[in-house]
């Protein structure tokens, strides 16, 4: 469960937004309208001028990004020179997880991941899948997932099965999309404009 | 009628008042200047000296300073970022100076150095130490914008799977930073062999084997200059000139 309640001024624009929901939670807005903030916000990339944010029940406010157990996967996210089996496991080898063969296997085939190679080599949408994958495999407690599906083919089967998976792992996500259609597959549905907050649903 | 390029012209004078005086002392220095005493075995001696100290130095930059540079691009710290300019900033005799007062019997550094038989004076440790301080800040400043321009989110990514800022630093940045560790590593080394004033005052001469009485190239330039004249020190210097092309052009391939 993430209950964020926050304000960020930055140059001109102010953020004043609040999320507090659990599961699989949409958020959409326009460009420019503060998704990327609050998303930088809840993980730790930005500092809230003022509120809070709490993650099951545990205080992250002020604490630094590693240690807030949220990962954050954009389209640029990956690390680029590994393989894609050695980038699958490396976060849950940092964090000292032992992960089951079978359920790598699991992962590889709910998402698509047909393919190995450097993954600085692959497409947008490749590795996107292989980032979002080795973010579940290192079982965050929240994963922000900022415009990171927007380069996926067959997005709807891959937002049906990345929920699965989630929801499985007990982790809870946030994700944003250009496509208002994908609302349709969240628990939860946040509009942002202007940098204020409602709650659809 | 074709218009005249105003921005091409400007920009090839003052290219030419940057590389016309170096031709011209290659010309004067393997044409009407030629002394046999300029490419002999005791330049070359020189030059290998020149050439081994300064990689080693640009070696000690990479290993001690790759870190700083990463923590500069990441945090902003105006002051941090203004001490580590002051080696370049001081006329370098300061820092030959600085060397060997901390060195010296004066101070309890210099006394535990010399009961452990460390001698920084006419030494090639004393050398490699001054060349490094002096090149290190041109090392930092190269790297910092290198690692500026790394995209972050790779980092923001490594951090988010729980990775410490350092372990993202090992495995993450520097795994893809080869290129840009490489190209400034090259420029600080130009930089080492380039250096004169410090090294005039710690190094003037090595006294250790392989390099026994040999001057670094600087300082044997000048002390041609000094004792032979002109046509010595011009042909020297045009010896040393193409050895410091040679590392342009290197520097050029690993950039393209």
């Amino acid at each position: 469960m993430i209950e964020a309640e926050v304000k960020k001024k930055l140059g001109s624009f102010t953020l004043e937004a609040r999320v507090s929901d659990d599961n699989f939670v949409c958020l959409t807005g326009k460009n420019g309208s503060g998704k990327t903030t609050l998303l930088n916000l809840i993980g730790g990339i930005l500092t809230p001028d003022e509120g809070h944010i709490t993650l099951n029940s545990k205080t992250i406010t002020n604490l630094p990004i590693e240690t807030r157990r949220v990962s954050i996967i954009t389209p640029d996210s990956c690390i680029p020179h590994l393989n894609v089996d050695d980038h699958m496991v490396w976060g849950a080898k940092n964090k000292g997880l032992k992960i089951e063969h079978d359920y790598i296997t699991e992962i590889k085939t709910s998402l698509g991941i047909e393919f190995d190679g450097k993954v600085r080599k692959l497409s947008l949408g490749m590795r996107e899948r292989v980032a979002l994958a080795t973010s579940l495999i290192s079982k965050p407690e929240l994963m922000l997932v900022d415009e990171a599906l927007s380069n996926i083919d067959n997005r709807r089967d891959f937002i049906d099965a990345f929920k699965s998976l989630a929801a499985k792992a007990k982790i809870d996500v946030i994700f944003t999309t250009q496509y208002p259609e994908d609302s349709s597959e969240a628990d939860h549905h946040y509009q942002l404009e202007s940098g204020k907050s409602t709650r659809l649903f | 009628m074709r218009q005249l390029n105003w921005l091409r012209l400007i920009s090839g004078l003052s290219l030419a008042l940057l590389v016309i005086p170096v031709f011209l002392l290659l010309y004067a220095g393997f044409g009407p200047l030629k002394d046999p005493m300029g490419y002999s075995y005791q330049v070359f001696l020189s030059v290998e000296l020149t050439l081994i100290s300064s990689a080693i130095a640009a070696a000690v930059s990479v290993v001690l300073f790759t870190p700083l540079a990463y923590y500069f691009a990441r945090n902003k710290n105006s002051i941090g970022e203004t001490l580590s300019d002051i080696p370049a900033s001081i006329p370098h005799p300061i820092v030959g100076v600085a060397i060997l007062v901390i060195a010296s019997p004066l101070t309890p550094f210099g006394k535990f150095l010399i009961s452990i038989g460390i001698n920084l004076f006419d030494s090639i440790l004393g050398l490699i130490i001054a060349l490094t301080i002096v090149s290190a800040p041109i090392y930092v400043k190269s790297m910092q914008p290198f690692f500026q321009s790394m995209n972050i989110a790779h980092e923001n990514y490594a951090l988010g799977l729980g990775a410490s800022k350092f372990r993202t630093f090992i495995s993450v940045v520097l795994p893809n930073s080869g290129r840009g560790i490489l190209s400034a590593l090259l420029i600080s080394m130009s930089r080492a062999m380039s250096e004169f004033g410090s090294i005039a005052i710690v190094a003037y001469y090595v006294l250790q084997q392989p390099f026994y009485g040999v001057n670094p190239a600087p300082v044997l330039i000048f002390q041609y200059y000094t004792y032979y004249g002109l046509g010595a020190a011009v042909t020297a210097s045009a010896v040393m000139i193409l050895v410091s092309i040679a590392m342009m052009i290197l520097l050029r391939l690993v950039k393209h």
